[in-house]
């Protein structure tokens, strides 16, 4: 009974305001507008009991003048707005309008307009207040180096690069597991390794270095903590470094298969060529090791050389191919 | 390559914000400006305490040095975006930091086709789609406090509806222990450590 009686009374009200003469903005209202029916109808409402005629006796308050109205041109905006606040039509003096226009119309006004209640204002920020707020954060921030104004002197002076991210959103979980990551670059050339070493360490990282840019990258997310992460990155390059500077006993057993790069010396590229002269008999009769190292000291056989290292390493290419072609035409002197 | 050390290292102890801005007395700092100017309401309401103008502690710890610091935020509505690339770079201008590069990377489509009714019709479906616009803002050449403080102040006016990603590529120097291998007095004699 209680809630037929006040949905009744809510009926009522409505028709009433509507007769009030604020005709315009409900019979314009197509959108959801905020508090549509009447927050002020609650006051106006005779207690229960009472045999009043809704209306006549009655008086409705009328509605106050809006505060953007009253406000000065020349207010200290960020004074009157210093957090995010939503947007209230009566309180920003602004003529904004808002949403899809209405048929032969344009967009309807603050009034009542909840597209402008739901999208988030930059009211709070305008340049005045991020002038301000900088002015303040100022003295806790610090200058850049000014020695370290290119990134050449950056590489040259700390070489290692450290990556981590940060994740802000609003989710279920405090936790971002992948906040923990941290990437630790660095550049092979930049630590101090010889050939031997240099070799063990690119055998020993594998994947994680690349050779086009000679970078060597090391992921860490196997600890809880990004701090943690960090530790044991660093803690792998210090292994990974001394251990490349060692030289097993093992090593030793290192076949031509093993080899990053191709060497010409006692390959069967070597021994067809030599072979191939001798038969020519380029340097005279006979074949011994001194007719062998004549002809390894002879220009030909040096270029010839050049040109197989050089296809081989870096493969075939119009300019490789063309200079192993020439190299061949000179060595049989074709 | 002595004397740019000598001089980085000199630059780098010259004043600097206190490490414990995340510390209680990071707080009491932040309380202090908070008490002339709230920066957000979102703050958790700690008490404001008596803000009194406490001084910047200068600590000896060297400043991280940050290449690049890359903030990407994602949000359903450009316009959104839009504002707040301009409060960020504005921001930045003012603090000083050097902004590389602004950048609209494209945006993501969702999709996926649910039934309109909720018993049977199988044939009469109706598409969804999100769409998530994204806007990168790339700044270099920032130290450990100026970060801490540009991001903070970034991230407690981050709107409602707006994601952020952060990314940063701190420099170190090559720790000691790196700069020799520690088998370099020792003879060359092979540890067979199988």
């Amino acid at each position: 009974m209680a809630t037929h009686r006040s949905k009744a009374l809510l009926i009522l009200a409505r028709i009433h305001f509507a007769g009030l003469g604020l005709q315009g903005s409900v019979s314009r209202v197509t959108y959801a507008t905020s508090a549509s029916a009447n927050p002020s109808g609650r006051q106006g409402f005779p207690k229960r009991g009472r045999k009043d005629s809704y209306g006549t006796a009655r008086k409705f308050r009328k509605e106050a003048e809006p505060r953007a109205v009253k406000m000065p041109v020349d207010q200290d905006w960020p004074t009157v707005c210093p957090v995010a606040i939503p947007f209230r039509a009566t309180a920003i003096p602004l003529p904004v309008r808002m949403g899809y226009p209405v048929k032969g119309d344009v967009s309807p006004e603050k009034k009542g307009n909840l597209e402008l209640v739901k999208i988030p204002n930059f009211l709070h920020l305008t340049p005045a207040a991020i002038k301000k707020h900088c002015e303040a954060l100022k003295p806790f921030c610090t200058q850049w180096p000014s020695a370290l104004d290119t990134d050449a002197k950056c590489d040259q002076l700390f070489p290692i690069k450290v990556e981590s991210r940060d994740y802000v959103f609003a989710g279920p979980s405090v936790r971002t597991p992948k906040a923990c990551v941290i990437h630790l670059r660095v550049k092979l050339s930049s630590l101090n390794l010889d050939e031997h070493a240099r070799k063990k360490m690119v055998k020993l990282v594998g994947e994680r270095y690349c050779q086009d840019t000679d970078v060597l990258t090391i992921k860490t997310d196997s600890c809880p903590l990004r701090q943690q992460n960090h530790d044991y990155a660093m803690y792998l390059l210090t292994v990974l470094y001394h251990e490349s500077w060692k030289t097993e006993a093992w090593e030793a057993q290192k076949t031509v298969a093993d080899m990053e790069e191709y060497g010409w010396e006692n390959s069967p590229s070597q021994k067809n060529i030599l072979e191939t002269l001798v038969r020519m008999k380029v340097a005279g009769q006979g074949d011994g090791e001194e007719v062998r190292e004549q002809l390894l000291g002879r220009t030909e056989v040096q270029r010839y050389k050049d040109s197989v290292t050089r296809l081989k390493n870096e493969g075939p290419s119009e300019s490789s191919l063309l200079q192993y072609k020439e190299a061949v035409k000179k060595i049989l002197s074709l | 390559m002595a004397a740019p050390m000598a001089l980085c290292r000199q630059l780098l102890s010259l004043a600097r914000a206190s490490r414990a801005l995340d510390a209680c007395v990071g707080h009491y700092k932040f309380n202090a400006i908070r008490s002339r100017l709230p920066l957000s309401s979102s703050l958790h309401t700690t008490a404001v305490l008596a803000s009194t103008t406490s001084p910047i502690t200068v600590t000896e710890e060297p400043d991280t040095l940050f290449q690049k610091v890359s903030v990407l935020v994602k949000c359903s509505d450009h316009a959104v975006l839009d504002s707040y690339e301009f409060f960020a770079t504005m921001a930045a201008k003012e603090l000083g930091i050097t902004i590389s590069k602004v950048f609209k990377p494209p945006r993501d489509t969702e999709r996926f086709s649910l039934l309109k009714s909720v018993h049977i019709f199988r044939k009469h479906l109706v598409q969804y789609e999100i769409r998530t616009h994204y806007r990168c803002i790339e700044l270099s050449h920032l130290t450990g406090s100026t970060t801490r403080v540009f991001l903070e102040y970034i991230q407690r006016n981050l709107p409602e509806g707006v994601a952020m990603e952060v990314t940063k590529i701190a420099m170190e120097k090559i720790p000691d222990h790196i700069l020799e291998p520690m088998w370099k007095d020792q003879p060359t004699d092979d540890k067979s450590s199988q």
